[in-house]
């Protein structure tokens, strides 16, 4: 390999695992203080690694009321969010990126705005309205609250990404022969796909960490974050960690599970067909 | 065949589950913590659940959630809350939400006072669990930094300045702690604890002579309290991790640390200022909505809960203390009796001058203290007469909006 | 470009479906409508209700004190000054951050996939857990102060967190901050990337622009409806999250959206919590329209 490539080389992992430790060491951690026993939590100076690691803790908190039950139900809701978000915005975000139609930014300007009025005020009003509708305390009644929340987002997101899939290309394909929803399919849809794997990520994410919508329209059918956040926030500092860290893992395994999705069509827009 | 014989028995038998189990939901802002959430449903419910079939479900909530939670049942008409518990703070907040406890069973003697504090907007709106105070807890390696001639069962707040400042001198650190966070209880200190031990008063002095001579001395002071005190809502992390050898907090925000060390911290009464002891007390009680699915189930509950065994289950469980006569006299033990030990003894004190917590009125009261408080201490503005003028002006007026008497010890 | 007209071939079904779905105008209606209506449904109204309270007393009147309250606050001035501060100066340093490390992954070099999930992994921490982790970090006897002492470095704790050094406060929720968000435009980036089709990148590389030169003149103007989208998306975010800021810093450094919640939860007046958060929604809605102006122009070039 010639000298400056591999500088280059160099250089490039030096930086990227730079980045990398800096993700990393703040989970570690908190990792670390969720396995941290008791008593040395409080020391100080704070030991980097503990003394010896303690189950204790963690055993407590999965062993505590409910936890397992609202785990799956955050899941439930992550993903109904993501569907019906994916659902309802990809069209509109097609739409704005392909075509020029009256209001268009008029469209593009109020979605934005409907974001910008802190969510927390507007849970109220919206509990009552659920519970006349009798959505209150259920699960897909926090995800249609997620949906309108992470909406906005989707719509942005999908329309950049539309936007960036050229159009020669599907009209290429429609003058071959294909319908304009053939063309949409079979063209466009693959392009798409990473960046709508973005937004679907996104989208989980978004439901995954709501807690205050979550925490005031569900009484028996908690969600994780609700059920847990909520609790935490007064107790000691060590249930506070095993909270925090417990609340990670769900999210990372669920990651780890898309990345695919995430990276599919890595090394390329154009496929080589 | 066989498979339907194995639904059918499954279906048999779920038909005594349901009829045999009752369950209501019980939301509460107190026992929030897990450990204490835990400790309610093991200790607690668990019993009662065998003793009378009702299953309860235990839901804790924050003030934000709770009153939010209370409101939109209460307008929608309908709601799956069967029965609450919260400060009495909580309780104004949503009174009109509230059913008429007037003729419910009681399991003990609840004192008249007490009582009384739970009648709001014509009705018995609640009625009495448990109730706390906010006092000091040191850690013993303080001690040897008291001033000479300070008693620490009756400290005065000039003793605390000297104390915080030897601590402060040898060590190089400020090791006194105030919470003084947005969701802290700091105006807790300031109207019910500063106020009536220098002016005598909570809300008809507060822009004295001796008001002003207060926020003098609590500019001082602050200079020897732990400079990250803003960001703190709680005292027991800062005392386990030994940020502050000194605090002031509410009971059940300080008992953690005690639980944890018993043998390291003592609890005492707060200080006393040129008019006396002031301190307050806080009381948590039991409310059904009046959107409740199951009033009976919820009374049984109330009952179950104010029967003496069960008090001095909490006062172990949390460390809040019986309202019942008869519980009155039963020991805790461990940092329980510590914590006992500086309740009895600051309720005890000869120059005690009792406040309670203002109610009915808007919770911009507690803004207004803080302000004031976040003005003259933490910016260090010069003590300005006007200023306070205002903001007595503005508490006055919030009384006078709602209609609501000042609180002890001002009169009502 | 202008768009070419085509001739298409016309199925029974699609002949159907045209005239169901009418023209290109009217298909763009239909498939807005469930965003329209979700929207409607689950928002505006009750943010039309939320809004109104900022201006309507309590008896009915039409009233700007809620306003004048909420400027005559104590500390409004610093309050304004420190939510602007912390969106201003989290959001370039984040994108900034976010090319960096995604243009680094982008080279595709073995391993790079791990990398970017490593990297995007702060994603699926949520902002109270974050807040916690950066506290127990801060803190006085937290893990720097520790790692410090140890090392010999300090002999006291130093006070990161406090109201006297109100810079040093400011920085640890920005760091903290950042930290934590930004996987969020990091995705937003990586996926733009992808996207951009490796036939322009060969060919701008066999027109002579290679490394810096490729990414400057070639990927970051292809970037940029994505690092738009990021820009404005991070800024809305920035302005009204509070939850590290509260974590960290708690009464020390106040922001908008903070004062808004506490004023609705603590003090239990909507009126004038709406008065703040409809001045919060009034500055995005301008940081917004100005973003949007100032990338506009170079946009239209790239698009089509």
């Amino acid at each position: 390999m010639s000298y400056p490539r591999l500088l280059r080389r160099t250089l490039l992992y030096m930086g990227v695992t730079a980045f990398a430790l800096w993700v990393l060491i703040p989970i570690f951690f908190i990792g670390i203080s969720s396995f941290t026993p008791r008593n040395e939590i409080y020391a100080w100076p704070k030991p980097i690694i503990p003394s010896h690691f303690s189950l204790d803790t963690m055993e407590f908190f999965l062993g505590s009321y409910g936890v397992l039950n609202s785990l799956l139900n955050s899941v439930w809701v992550a993903l109904l969010t993501l569907s019906f978000t994916l659902a309802v915005g990809a069209p509109a975000g097609y739409a704005v990126a392909r075509f020029f139609f009256r209001g268009r930014e008029a469209f593009r300007l109020g979605i934005l705005i409907t974001r910008m009025f802190p969510t927390a005020l507007l849970a109220v009003p919206l509990a009552v309205t659920f519970i006349r509708w009798g959505l209150y305390d259920t699960l897909v009644g926090v995800a249609l609250i997620h949906t309108a929340m992470a909406l906005p987002f989707a719509v942005i997101i999908t329309t950049g990404i539309f936007m960036g899939v050229p159009k020669d290309l599907e009209e290429a394909a429609m003058t071959l022969g294909c319908s304009r929803f053939g063309a949409f399919a079979r063209v466009a849809l693959p392009l798409a796909l990473p960046g709508l794997a973005a937004a679907a990520m996104f989208t989980f994410v978004i439901s995954w960490n709501e807690v205050f919508a979550a925490t005031i329209l569900t009484v028996n059918n908690r969600t994780l974050p609700a059920h847990i956040l909520t609790t935490i926030q007064a107790s000691p500092l060590y249930f506070r960690f095993a909270g925090g860290f417990f609340m990670i893992l769900p999210a990372l395994f669920f990651m780890f599970l898309i990345r695919r999705y995430l990276f599919h069509m890595w090394g390329g827009a154009t496929a080589e067909r | 065949m066989r498979k339907y014989g194995i639904w059918a028995v499954a279906l048999f038998l779920s038909a005594f589950v349901g009829f045999a189990a009752q369950e209501i939901t019980w939301m509460s802002t107190q026992f929030v913590p897990i450990a204490e959430a835990q400790f309610v449903r093991n200790e607690l419910l668990k019993p009662f659940a065998e003793e009378t079939g009702i299953d309860v479900k235990f839901i804790g909530a924050e003030y934000a959630e709770f009153v939010s939670r209370v409101e939109a049942e209460y307008e929608a008409g309908k709601g799956e809350i069967a029965v609450l518990c919260g400060l009495h703070g909580d309780f104004v907040s949503v009174v009109d939400a509230l059913a008429d406890l007037s003729g419910v069973a009681v399991g003990g003697t609840i004192s008249d006072t007490l009582m009384k504090l739970g009648r709001m907007g014509g009705k018995q709106a609640y009625i009495p669990l448990m109730q706390a105070t906010y006092l000091m807890v040191v850690n013993k390696k303080a001690l040897e930094y008291l001033p000479e001639g300070a008693d620490i069962w009756a400290l005065t707040y000039d003793d605390l300045l000297q104390w915080a400042k030897n601590i402060y001198e040898a060590t190089g650190m400020q090791k006194l702690g105030i919470p003084a966070g947005p969701k802290s209880l700091l105006h807790r200190f300031i109207h019910g604890y500063l106020y009536p031990s220098f002016t005598g008063y909570q809300v008809l002095a507060f822009d004295s002579g001796a008001a002003v001579k207060m926020w003098e001395y609590m500019k001082e002071l602050w200079q020897y309290v732990n400079p990250a005190a803003p960001t703190w809502d709680a005292m027991d992390t800062p005392l386990l991790s030994e940020e502050v050898w000194i605090a002031w907090d509410h009971t059940a925000r300080v008992k953690q640390a005690i639980v944890e060390r018993p043998d390291d911290f003592i609890a005492i009464p707060s200080p006393a200022g040129p008019a006396g002891r002031g301190f307050i007390t806080v009381l948590a009680g039991l409310a059904i909505p009046t959107t409740s699915p199951d009033f009976d189930a919820a009374a049984k509950l109330i009952e179950y809960l104010t029967t003496p065994e069960a008090q001095v289950k909490i006062l172990q469980g949390v460390g809040f203390f019986p309202v019942v006569a008869e519980a009155a006299g039963a020991v805790p033990t461990g940092a329980l009796q510590i914590l006992a030990k500086g309740v009895t003894a600051q309720a005890g004190s000869p120059d005690a001058i009792v406040s309670f917590i203002p109610g009915g009125i808007s919770d911009e009261y507690k803004k207004i203290y803080k302000d004031t408080f976040f003005k003259f201490v933490i910016r260090g503005e010069p003590v300005d007469v006007r200023f306070l003028r205002s903001q007595a002006t503005r508490l006055r007026e919030l009384y006078l909006e709602a209609d609501a008497p000042y609180p002890a010890p001002d009169g009502g | 470009m202008p768009s070419p007209s085509f001739s298409l071939n016309i199925g029974l079904m699609e002949a159907r479906l045209r005239k169901f779905l009418g023209t290109d105008t009217l298909l763009s209606y239909w498939l807005l409508l469930p965003t329209l209506v979700f929207i409607g449904v689950f928002f505006l109204m009750p943010l039309f209700n939320a809004i109104m309270l900022a201006f309507r007393a309590d008896n009915g009147a039409f009233t700007l004190d809620y306003f004048k309250k909420m400027v005559a606050d104590v500390r409004f001035i610093e309050t304004l000054k420190y939510t602007f501060l912390l969106a201003v100066t989290i959001v370039p340093l984040q994108l900034i951050t976010a090319l960096a490390m995604a243009l680094l992954v982008n080279t595709g070099f073995r391993g790079s996939r791990f990398f970017l999930y490593l990297f995007a992994l702060p994603l699926g921490i949520s902002d109270l857990a974050a807040g916690l982790i950066w506290l127990s970090i801060f803190t006085q006897h937290g893990f720097l102060n520790s790692i410090l002492y140890s090392l010999g470095i300090i002999e006291r704790p130093i006070y990161f967190i406090s109201y006297q050094n109100i810079g040093l406060t400011f920085l640890a929720v920005v760091v903290a901050e950042h930290w934590r968000a930004t996987a969020i435009v990091l995705v937003i980036l990586v996926a733009g990337l992808q996207m951009i089709s490796k036939d322009y990148l060969e060919a701008a590389e066999v027109l002579g622009a290679r490394g810096w030169r490729k990414v400057w003149y070639v990927v970051l103007p292809m970037l940029k409806p994505s690092l738009q989208s990021a820009l404005i998306i991070r800024t809305i975010f920035a302005l009204q999250t509070f939850a590290v800021v509260l974590a960290l810093a708690g009464d020390i450094i106040p922001v908008l959206s903070g004062e808004a919640y506490f004023w609705h939860f603590l003090y239990r007046n909507s009126h004038i919590a709406s008065a703040y958060a409809v001045f919060l929604m009034v500055i995005s809605i301008g940081m917004t329209w100005f973003y949007l102006r100032f990338l506009r122009s170079r946009m239209e070039v790239i698009r089509g």
